[in-house]
């Protein structure tokens, strides 16, 4: 008998663990809720509509909406604009990510299952811009658009993907650098080749497009503005970054060096040893974080090493992206000269609309987003504070 | 030194790791003169604090011949289960501290249930629990992540507990000294108490120990309860060194753990371990980690040397004890 009840547990048990496999362990769980979440939004603000979608209503609509995960608040304030928009066009959305934002199998899986469900339109947050493009043609073939929001997908098979919701992070990236800049003017223009001056720059990975392009923006903006104040300039770490920069020098021969640190794992100890490396040189006089968890990791390393500054003449600038409590404090206290924040709830929000827009048959082109700078005399201002979530 | 004081003869294996942390230390010293800074030995300990409750907790189930695979991703649920109730519910920064460690307890004794009791594989057992700690956590945070308060804040001097930072802006790592005064207490528990004896005991032979007319059972679920508690605490270090806890994350934290402690001698089949041991193998894992970027290896390949070290540290020992 007890033999029998566990060979009935194991069973259970191995089933589980191949479920968990196939469809990406905790996420299900996660985004289960978040998808709960969603739909009482929906069901609470939209009266008219039925319990099922083809009972009609409003628009009656159903879109399956999959993020790159429930990682951090940044998601959330996206799926808030989710339920805003589904709130106010009677439409329903599922949203679902896989638990950590490396898990690029796991999301795919994601998508082939919405795929599936035959909605009336996929929205897609992807976690590697590579992976998604089979199942972009999937979704192709069986009719179902899809609106790409956050992230692009610049291989997309033809006519699969609709639109793209995303901020143009090349330009935000390099919002950052414009900043950046004029607060370590002096210094870049008193560099020389025996006395570098260096600038960091922590990118969470190398492979989603949007860090990259937001990487890249950083770079070469900065590079840009350098080379006008009549400087050489060097770009070094890692090999994606270094390869994807035109215009540079040899680190030897350059007066401003840019470093850029991707940590081996995207999690909080490896982004912030990453930004430990590069503000543990002498020669750093700034540091960019390029997303909400290597600005973090930004200030984790700054704790020991207590060198960022307001002032360049003090210390290291800094500035970060995104929001997050602890940026927004290290701003208050003058740690980060400032941050760039998206619009992660205007993403979502437009992207159910889209998603609506195709359903009922109109044309809808793509829409590029702004990245904004914000401070300490802005970060109360209206038109920011409602992207600086927690 | 201090250690050799504490615990009389270093044996073999310790000495042959103290060996390898002190070779990786001069080794990245030499390699990149911001490495040898007091900020990074700093960090070194920053980093090392949660790994090292980790692995001193697992090296209980480790030594019992299972494993504890749910210790990486319920730190994480735990430490956001607490910091929830801090910063949405208002709960004292105590009692959120308090529930993350009972919380861990708890996931403990449920694995202990599982094994022991019920005599599931220990590794089926803690995968699954690990599975249910991956989504537990943001299940009951609504998926949110969570900052704890930070150390300039009122609630933030729990921060303290680990990283002191004086008036005059003086960094010190106190939290090692937790660390030696745990590992000392551990080496004690498993060393010198009924509770550790009996642990090794069911490692070598669970059959023998049982007909010796131990209460098997809950010995062996004992192991899984210290792993569960050190989880707990791992979650609070934690907490308390980085900024915000990111639902869904931690999977791959306890193979951190489980390495540091194989890396320090304790045998994957049972039987053989010590504290000391662990508590060294651990600070190998948390070198390399910081250190490999240090000396400018970039992400991939500092997984790719990370596990060639660590099969070198495990193959050492292999070829000794041949001789």
């Amino acid at each position: 008998m007890k033999k029998k009840v566990l060979a009935v547990l194991l069973s259970a048990a191995m089933v589980m663990s191949l479920a968990a496999c196939g469809g990406g362990g905790g996420g299900d769980a996660k985004t289960d809720d978040g998808g709960s979440a969603a739909d009482s939004g929906t069901t609470a603000a939209d009266d008219n509509a039925g319990s099922d979608d083809s009972a009609g209503g409003d628009k009656g609509y159903s879109f399956e909406i999959i993020v790159k995960s429930f990682q951090s608040t940044y998601w959330q304030a996206a799926v808030q604009g989710i339920e805003q928009a589904c709130g106010e066009l009677g439409v329903k959305a599922n949203s679902n990510g896989p638990a950590n934002e490396s898990d690029i199998a796991d999301q795919i899986t994601m998508i082939n299952d919405a795929i599936e469900k035959k909605p009336d339109g996929i929205g897609l947050a992807a976690c590697d811009t590579k992976s998604v493009v089979d199942s972009l043609q999937k979704a192709l073939e069986a009719g179902i658009p899809v609106v790409c929001f956050d992230t692009g997908v610049d291989e997309a098979p033809e006519g699969s993907v609709y639109a793209t919701v995303a901020t143009d992070n090349e330009a935000a990236g390099a919002v950052a650098a414009e900043n950046m800049f004029p607060v370590i003017e002096e210094k870049i223009k008193a560099a020389t080749t025996d006395k570098k001056v260096r600038i960091g720059e922590v990118n969470q990975d190398a492979t989603a497009l949007n860090i990259q392009q937001r990487g890249k923006g950083f770079i070469n903006k900065m590079l840009e503005l350098c080379t006008d104040a009549g400087k050489k300039v060097a770009v070094v770490g890692n090999e994606y970054y270094v390869n994807a920069t035109e215009g540079t020098v040899a680190e030897g021969e350059a007066e401003v060096i840019i470093e850029v640190g991707v940590p081996a794992q995207t999690t909080v100890d490896l982004a912030s040893t990453e930004a430990q490396k590069i503000m543990s040189k002498d020669d750093t006089i700034a540091i960019f974080g390029s997303n909400q968890t290597t600005a973090e990791g930004v200030i984790t390393a700054n704790q020991t090493l207590n060198k960022l500054a307001a002032d360049p003449a003090e210390g290291i600038i800094g500035v970060g992206f995104d929001a997050g409590t602890p940026q927004k404090e290290a701003i208050t206290n003058g740690q980060f000269i400032g941050s760039v924040t998206q619009s992660p709830l205007m993403m979502g929000y437009e992207c159910i609309y889209t998603l609506t827009d195709i359903a009922d048959g109109k044309d809808v082109s793509d829409l590029p987003m702004d990245g904004y700078w914000y401070n300490k005399d802005n970060m109360e201002a209206e038109d920011i504070a409602p992207n600086l979530y927690d | 030194m201090a250690n050799k004081k504490a615990f009389g003869k270093l044996k073999g294996r310790e000495a042959m790791v103290l060996g390898i942390v002190i070779a990786m230390v001069v080794l990245f010293s030499i390699l990149s003169p911001t490495f040898r800074s007091y900020p990074t030995f700093v960090s070194v300990l920053d980093n090392s604090y949660y790994i090292t409750l980790m692995a001193l907790g697992v090296t209980f189930p480790l030594i019992t011949g299972g494993v504890d695979l749910s210790i990486g991703t319920g730190l994480v649920s735990y430490a956001l289960i607490g910091g929830y109730l801090v910063v949405h519910k208002g709960v004292p920064i105590g009692v959120g501290i308090l529930v993350c460690i009972l919380v861990g307890l708890l996931i403990g004794v449920f694995n202990g249930v599982l094994v022991a009791v019920m005599d599931l594989p220990p590794f089926l057992a803690t995968l699954c629990t690990c599975m249910i700690t991956r989504g537990l956590g943001p299940a009951l945070c609504s998926s949110m992540g969570v900052s704890w308060p930070s150390a300039l804040s009122e609630q933030g001097a729990f921060r303290k507990i680990f990283k002191f930072t004086s008036a005059s802006g003086t960094v010190i790592p106190i939290g090692i000294v937790f660390m030696i005064v745990l590992v000392v207490i551990m080496s004690f528990v498993l060393d010198h108490t009924r509770v550790g004896r009996y642990i090794l005991a069911i490692g070598s032979n669970k059959e023998a120990t049982r007909l010796a007319g131990v209460n098997v059972k809950f010995y062996h679920m004992m192991a899984y309860m210290i792993s569960g508690l050190f989880a707990g605490m791992a979650g609070v270090a934690y907490a308390a060194t980085y900024a915000t806890i990111y639902p869904g994350s931690g999977a791959g934290f306890e193979l951190d753990a489980i390495g540091g402690a194989i890396v320090g001698g304790v045998s994957a089949s049972g039987g053989v371990g010590t504290i000391l041991g662990t508590f060294l193998g651990v600070f190998v894992i948390c070198l390399m980690k910081v250190g490999l970027p240090f000396i400018g290896l970039q992400a991939n390949w500092q997984q790719i040397f990370t596990g060639i070290v660590l099969i070198a540290a495990v193959l050492v020992d292999v070829v000794k004890k041949k001789k």
